[in-house]
């Protein structure tokens, strides 16, 4: 009798238990560029690279053909065109110029240029060569490389945890 | 039987029933405590306390109902789960990266979740509903979660021809062409070159034995402990195409006495007019001479030679051709100088240009290389070889083949091995049983196998044939993406119908233009219909595009429109018949369907519109931005200096209207010009003629 309800209570723990015993996943290694679409070399700091997302990686084709050649000091072709023009435009990773601005702001000066925004006609307005996917792509890498990084307005509600 | 024997009896039986309906009962209770505990429901509990915490919680628990989630794709065979615990992947409100995982939304990309499902794109098993079915390698799933830093993979397997989106696919293709992998493996959608490496059966014209022992033994590359790539002592991130076999002592004196005695057709020595060989043996400036005469016709565009600048040694030149800097210890001089006039005589599928070389040329500029270009100490490890004996001929000879080097080699009367090495187009899709790991020590994934296979192939195979590549990291990870695309047809994930089909258009053009376009490789560097070079302009509507006598003046003396570019058009010595000719096919055969050149003059212009045209130029476009004219203005568009003996009038319209409609690849913006405004610019930018005749300074880009 004894017997049977310790063979009962056996059966019935192992059955709690049992589930329990699958191998417990490995937490995966926190490689941000194992988990990244593309990379950007940190211009500050080359050892660094920027892990970027689908539609930051597009910016960064676009930046490379479209405004390269005066948002940064050195180009594919080459010398730089920054150093030419007055006033001097900023390099794209300049966060401490650039975080201020709001999306809808760079996104405005980009399609609409310079001179609509009353700033220098020297920036083209682009909303007629690029789409309005690739502006938006150009602003989230803009905000991905930007030196100081840049935070995102604070959303409301606390943050939360899964766990 | 007594009965209280049987009575005894029923009570066992009775509590053994009991015990085993308990046991019953607590088997069947243990299914829905199963389900009740399961993870999908830990996680769809949790999305719906985080949604709470959200303030737009209303919009995110809209679709939300406990229970499996599935996408189900039946043309595809999709049939995906993942959204059960992924269910935030479509709320654009969680796409940051404060969002806890597995709530976190999909950043954004142009296929949506609904049509294609995930496991097409990322892998893993779609129909499991346990975290680690899903993502991992289970007994019964071999096709684990890709890492999204070789997610473009997925993109190759439906999009074979390259789109601009998958920079890291494409430059991984790029690799696998450039270090001719295609030699030993046949490669979904890459195709065999004409040649891959240089033809050998005249090369013992070309190169001593000493030579061909220290390339077979050290192809020019050492690699340091950091990885570092040095090419003749330089570091560099353009490796030569030939790696590094493992060769030992024997083998090396083998094929070097093989190769060595390759001297069938040896080409046919030129004589240098003994007068310029007089005028220039004694002058001290010789060598002086040569080099100038290397860099005017610009070389470099395609070779590299090691020059220090500021204080660090670096390879400054293009890479189509071969480095250079030691090349004086590496030819014998007498082939050079045939090489130099005509190297489709040595090599039928050069694509080095056959230039008019002036006697003066030729023999300075060979001094240059022969005499300058030169390291002592190159042979200095290469042990006293002799001349060759016959058995060690007849063991190269043998082993030319075994080691598969007439897989890009080609030698006349060997014949070629296609697919020496083992079929690759569906090693994107095997699975781990599938592969063979030998001892090394790393994780059982496709995609560490294929990263060790290519960084040490001996690694994973002590016996492997296949030679030793110096990659960095960056170009492992790309090369890795590229062949994880090739799944052997994409039959298995059934969109083959989807597959959008790699392109090879050719422009082999006849005639007399076409044997001119074959004399100086005109596409290698420019592009004509989709096929050729990028290194130079497309040329595809240069007719169009340029005047007939800027296109004369242009060949026969390029210069560069372009300040910032080191890059320039090499001079090739055309005569004017050659220069009209190609002039003549360009302005007929390479024009645009969006430029009418009968439809605006130069005598449409008044001097009103242009002096409109100077002032939208200068005040409300800012043009000088970017163009240069004269001395003043930017670097990123050509020099306008010259444009109105350049361009053609109803290009310069056409192109102030939609450059992109013109060269899709134009960085100049579209603007709203009216057409009045457009007309004033032409206007004004038709009256910029340089004074000097424009050959003298004309233009490259």
């Amino acid at each position: 009798m004894r017997k049977a309800a310790l063979a009962l209570a056996l059966v019935a723990a192992s059955l709690v238990v049992l589930p329990a015993c699958k191998r417990a996943s490995p937490a995966p290694k926190p490689n941000p560029l194992r988990q990244a679409y593309g990379t950007q070399q940190d211009w500050n700091n080359p050892g660094h690279l920027f892990p970027l997302d689908y539609q930051q990686t597009q910016g960064k084709r676009i930046f490379y053909e479209k405004c390269v050649w005066c948002h940064a000091d050195s180009t594919p072709a080459g010398p730089s065109n920054r150093s030419n023009l007055n006033p001097t435009p900023p390099l794209i990773n300049d966060g401490a110029t650039l975080n201020p601005l709001s999306d809808a702001y760079l996104e405005n000066v980009i399609t609409l240029g310079g001179a609509a925004m009353g700033k220098s006609a020297i920036m083209p307005p682009w909303g007629r060569t690029l789409t309005q996917e690739d502006i938006r792509a150009l602003v989230a890498y803009i905000r991905a490389v930007a030196q100081p990084p840049y935070q995102r307005p604070a959303q409301p509600g606390p943050r939360y945890s899964t766990r | 039987m007594a009965a209280e024997d049987m009575g005894k009896v029923s009570k066992r039986l009775r509590i053994a029933f009991a015990i085993s309906s308990v046991i019953f009962l607590a088997v069947l209770a243990v299914s829905p405590v199963k389900d009740y505990l399961s993870e999908w429901r830990h996680y769809q509990n949790g999305y719906a306390q985080f949604a709470e915490s959200r303030p737009d919680t209303k919009t995110l628990l809209a679709d939300f109902h406990v229970g499996i989630n599935q996408i189900w794709v039946p043309k595809m065979g999709v049939v995906d789960r993942c959204t059960t615990c992924h269910l935030g992947i479509t709320q654009a409100s969680l796409n940051d990266s404060s969002v806890p995982e597995p709530y976190r939304a999909h950043s954004y990309i142009p296929h949506h979740v609904e049509d294609w499902g995930c496991v097409v794109c990322h892998r893993g098993q779609g129909r499991a509903t346990e975290v680690s079915e899903a993502h991992e390698t289970t007994l019964a799933w071999e096709r684990p979660i890709l890492p999204i830093s070789d997610i473009q993979a997925s993109c190759g397997v439906c999009h074979r021809a390259d789109i601009p989106e998958t920079p890291r696919l494409n430059h991984g293709r790029e690799l696998l062409t450039k270090f001719n992998c295609v030699g030993c493996h046949h490669l979904e959608g890459i195709e065999r070159p004409a040649m891959l490496g240089p033809d050998l059966t005249n090369v013992g014209t070309k190169v001593s034995r000493a030579w061909i022992y220290k390339w077979l033994n050290e192809p020019r590359t050492l690699t340091d402990a950091q990885g570092n790539v040095t090419v003749d002592g330089v570091v560099t991130g353009n490796e030569p195409r030939m790696p590094k076999f493992n060769l030992d002592e024997k083998e090396l004196r083998g094929l070097s006495a093989y190769l060595s005695s390759l001297q069938s057709h040896p080409p046919e020595p030129y004589k240098i007019n003994p007068a310029v060989v007089a005028k220039w043996q004694k002058n001290p400036d010789t060598v002086q001479r040569g080099e100038l005469r290397f860099r005017q016709m610009f070389c470099s565009d395609c070779h590299a030679l090691a020059m220090v600048r500021a204080g660090t040694t670096e390879l400054i030149g293009g890479d189509i051709g071969p480095e250079l800097t030691k090349v004086g210890s590496k030819v014998k001089p007498d082939w050079l100088i045939s090489w130099l006039r005509d190297p489709q005589a040595y090599l039928p599928n050069a694509i080095m240009p056959r230039y008019h070389w002036s006697d003066e040329d030729l023999y300075t500029v060979s001094q240059y290389l022969t005499t300058r270009l030169t390291d002592p100490d190159l042979l200095s490890d290469v042990p006293k070889l002799g001349p060759a004996p016959q058995d060690e001929i007849a063991l190269g000879k043998r082993l030319f083949v075994e080691k598969g080097c007439s897989s890009c080699h080609v030698i006349e009367g060997v014949p070629v091995q296609k697919d020496f090495g083992p079929d690759l187009s569906g090693l994107g899709s095997k699975t781990v049983s599938e592969l063979y790991f030998g001892n090394a020590k790393i994780p059982h994934t496709l995609v560490s196998y294929i990263e060790a296979k290519i960084s040490d192939p001996h690694s994973v195979n002590p016996a492997a044939r296949m030679p030793q590549y110096h990659l960095t990291q960056a170009d492992l990870d790309d090369i890795t993406t590229a062949l994880l695309s090739m799944n052997g047809g994409a039959k298995r994930l059934e969109v083959a119908d989807l597959t959008v089909p790699q392109k090879h258009p050719e422009f082999h053009p006849a005639g007399e233009f076409g044997k001119l376009y074959d004399r100086y490789k005109c596409s290698v560097c420019h592009r004509f219909n989709g096929y050729g070079g990028t290194l130079a302009p497309d040329l595809s509507y240069e007719g169009s595009r340029a005047q007939r006598q800027w296109i004369i003046n242009f060949l026969k003396n390029p210069g560069t429109l372009r300040p910032t570019l080191t890059v320039r058009m090499p001079q090739f010595n055309m005569t004017d018949e050659e220069a009209g000719t190609i002039a003549d096919y360009l302005k007929t055969a390479m024009q645009s369907p969006d430029v009418d050149l009968s439809s605006v003059s130069a005598k449409d212009f008044t001097p009103q519109m242009a002096a409109l045209g100077k002032q939208l130029y200068e005040v409300k476009y800012q043009c000088q931005s970017c163009h240069t004219i004269g001395s003043a203005g930017g670097y990123v568009g050509p020099a306008l200096t010259n444009v109105a003996n350049w361009m053609t009038p109803a290009w310069i319209e056409a192109w102030l209207k939609n450059p992109q409609a013109l060269d899709p690849q134009a960085i100049e913006p579209r603007r709203d010009f009216t057409p009045q405004e457009i007309q004033a610019m032409t206007a004004y930018l038709l009256t910029l003629k340089q004074a000097r005749p424009a050959g003298a300074s004309g233009g490259a880009r």
